[in-house]
């Protein structure tokens, strides 16, 4: 299919013919026990992205995450040795949970309920009375969880014997730390609550369709003559993993504000070797719920957190090397911020309203085109990954 | 003057518009009015190349009560400018949708 002039050309759909053409389930979208399958057969048994390790700068240093899908807690702590460990946020005693702040710094955790008290290697140190209990301390250390860390990024693993975590992103992770996320040491951060599964919800970020009827003003840059709908350039598949090769408008015509905000960005991003990024104008598709954005003047990340089979937490971050430099960089990235919030708030209210057509159980099927095979492959992976979890659980 | 010198014409947004947080300048942008947006939108845009040659001499660490009043400016320009020159007309119904995305953190807040 061509689209518009010789300027562009969009991918072909027997460059994604062996994703299938298949109608599409529509169950899946809103089912409790389908959801119920995803929790063990998708998250559990994936690595998920909860933090970067900027948060985390000195010894003592801890953020607590929740991962609703799983229903954990996770304490992140960077011990005495310069080493992260994720926890259960779990007291080995009873069960109580340890730590109530979001973030911090601290030489031990003490448990409010009875004082057990836990070194940021998760050992217990101290708790009262603790010769009546009849154990041994070294088995009551705070229950470890798998973290590996990659451009920066923090990723946990819930699940048994999980694979490295490099090994799970393939060619990927190179690729990531090429970009500014690995060598950021701060961030903006948005997040939202949405009424949507979690593939409807990322969906809605996997495909360019949609752009010119929900995002008119906010995404008229990322639309030109040559190509109305402001499809990618390129689609390429890493199972489970998949990426998109945005394409450059030659003509974007941003507002003024807009590019002077960009503009202000540009001077740090040349003196750190930013701007040659080779994946730089690539969306990373992660495995099962993570975006990311690598362009070197707003490098966004964006993960969708499931909460329940219609409930979902979207948090978005935009990552920048260095403090603020000086008051143009202040500017800078408080307005790209914006630009990338001015898009996403946009989504919200028509994925919900897709949620609740889906939930009416009003349609068999829902279809997938040529420029949505993004979506396709997520569908494909998790529907693989339910299958196998099925087929373990009925052997 | 509580702007620095060359920014008077400033004077009249400072106490609406100087806001110290991103998430308080956002709110600004939705619940001032559209007149009030656009009148600061129409003061502050030929300033604000000025404003940041002007503030981009002093170290941010050692900003001046005054230069921190025209930072906190520009950052609200920030907003500003996104519901006049991106949203327009639509601004108002953008603002309803905006609210459920909070800004939780933002570098010029810490």
């Amino acid at each position: 299919m061509q689209i518009g002039n010789q300027a562009f050309t969009a991918v072909q759909g027997e460059d994604v013919a062996f994703l299938g053409t298949r109608p599409i389930p529509a169950k899946p979208y809103y089912d409790p026990d389908w959801f119920e399958m995803e929790r063990e057969a998708v998250f559990r048994r994936s690595w998920m992205h909860i933090g970067h390790v900027c948060e985390l700068p000195e010894s003592g240093s801890f953020i607590r995450r929740e991962l609703e899908v799983l229903n954990a807690s996770l304490l992140i702590v960077r011990g005495k040795d310069g080493q992260l460990r994720a926890f259960h946020n779990v007291c080995t005693h009873r069960g109580t949970q340890l730590v109530e702040e979001a973030q911090g710094k601290r030489p031990t955790f003490s448990c409010p309920y009875h004082m057990w008290t836990f070194g940021g290697d998760g050992a217990l140190l101290s708790a009262p009375d603790f010769e009546s209990f009849g154990l041994d301390k070294k088995d009551c250390a705070l229950k470890q969880v798998a973290l590996d860390v990659c451009a920066g990024m923090i990723f946990v693993h819930l699940g048994n014997n999980p694979p490295p975590l490099r090994e799970w992103l393939g060619d990927l992770a190179d690729q990531m730390e090429t970009l500014p996320v690995a060598r950021a040491t701060t961030f903006s951060e948005y997040s939202y609550n949405i009424a949507a599964n979690w593939k409807l919800t990322y969906d809605n970020f996997q495909e360019n369709y949609h752009l010119r009827f929900i995002h008119p003003r906010s995404g008229r840059s990322a639309c030109g003559p040559d190509n109305p709908f402001g499809y990618p350039k390129e689609y390429a598949f890493h199972d489970p993993h998949r990426t998109q090769t945005i394409w450059t408008n030659p003509d974007p015509q941003p507002t003024e504000t807009i590019a002077t905000a960009f503009a202000r960005l540009a001077p740090r991003a040349m003196a750190e070797g930013l701007m040659e990024a080779p994946h730089g104008r690539k969306y990373f598709a992660l495995f099962p719920s993570f975006f990311m954005l690598g362009t070197p003047l707003q490098n966004f990340v964006h993960v969708v957190y499931p909460i329940s089979a219609t409930q979902s937490r979207g948090v978005i971050r935009l990552y920048w090397v260095g403090e603020d430099a000086n008051a143009s960089e202040r500017f800078g990235r408080e307005a790209v911020m914006g630009v990338a919030r001015e898009v996403h708030s946009e989504d919200i209210a028509v994925i919900e309203a897709g949620q609740r057509g889906l939930s009416s159980g009003a349609l068999e099927h829902i279809h997938f085109q040529t420029q949505e095979a993004l979506c396709r492959h997520l569908f494909n992976m998790v529907e693989a990954a339910v299958n196998a979890y099925r087929a373990e659980q009925t052997a | 003057m509580s702007l620095p010198a060359g920014f008077e014409t400033l004077e009249p947004f400072v106490v609406t518009w100087v806001a110290h947080s991103a998430s308080k300048r956002d709110a600004l942008r939705t619940f001032q009015s559209a007149e009030s947006r656009q009148a600061f939108y129409d003061a502050m845009k030929p300033l604000l190349v000025p404003a940041l040659e002007r503030l981009d001499t002093v170290p941010l660490a050692v900003h001046s009560v005054e230069e921190n009043r025209l930072m906190l400016l520009t950052l609200s320009f920030a907003h500003v400018a996104l519901a006049v020159e991106v949203q327009g007309p639509d601004e108002t119904k953008h603002g309803i949708n905006r609210q459920r995305l909070p800004i939780s953190r933002a570098p010029a807040d810490i």
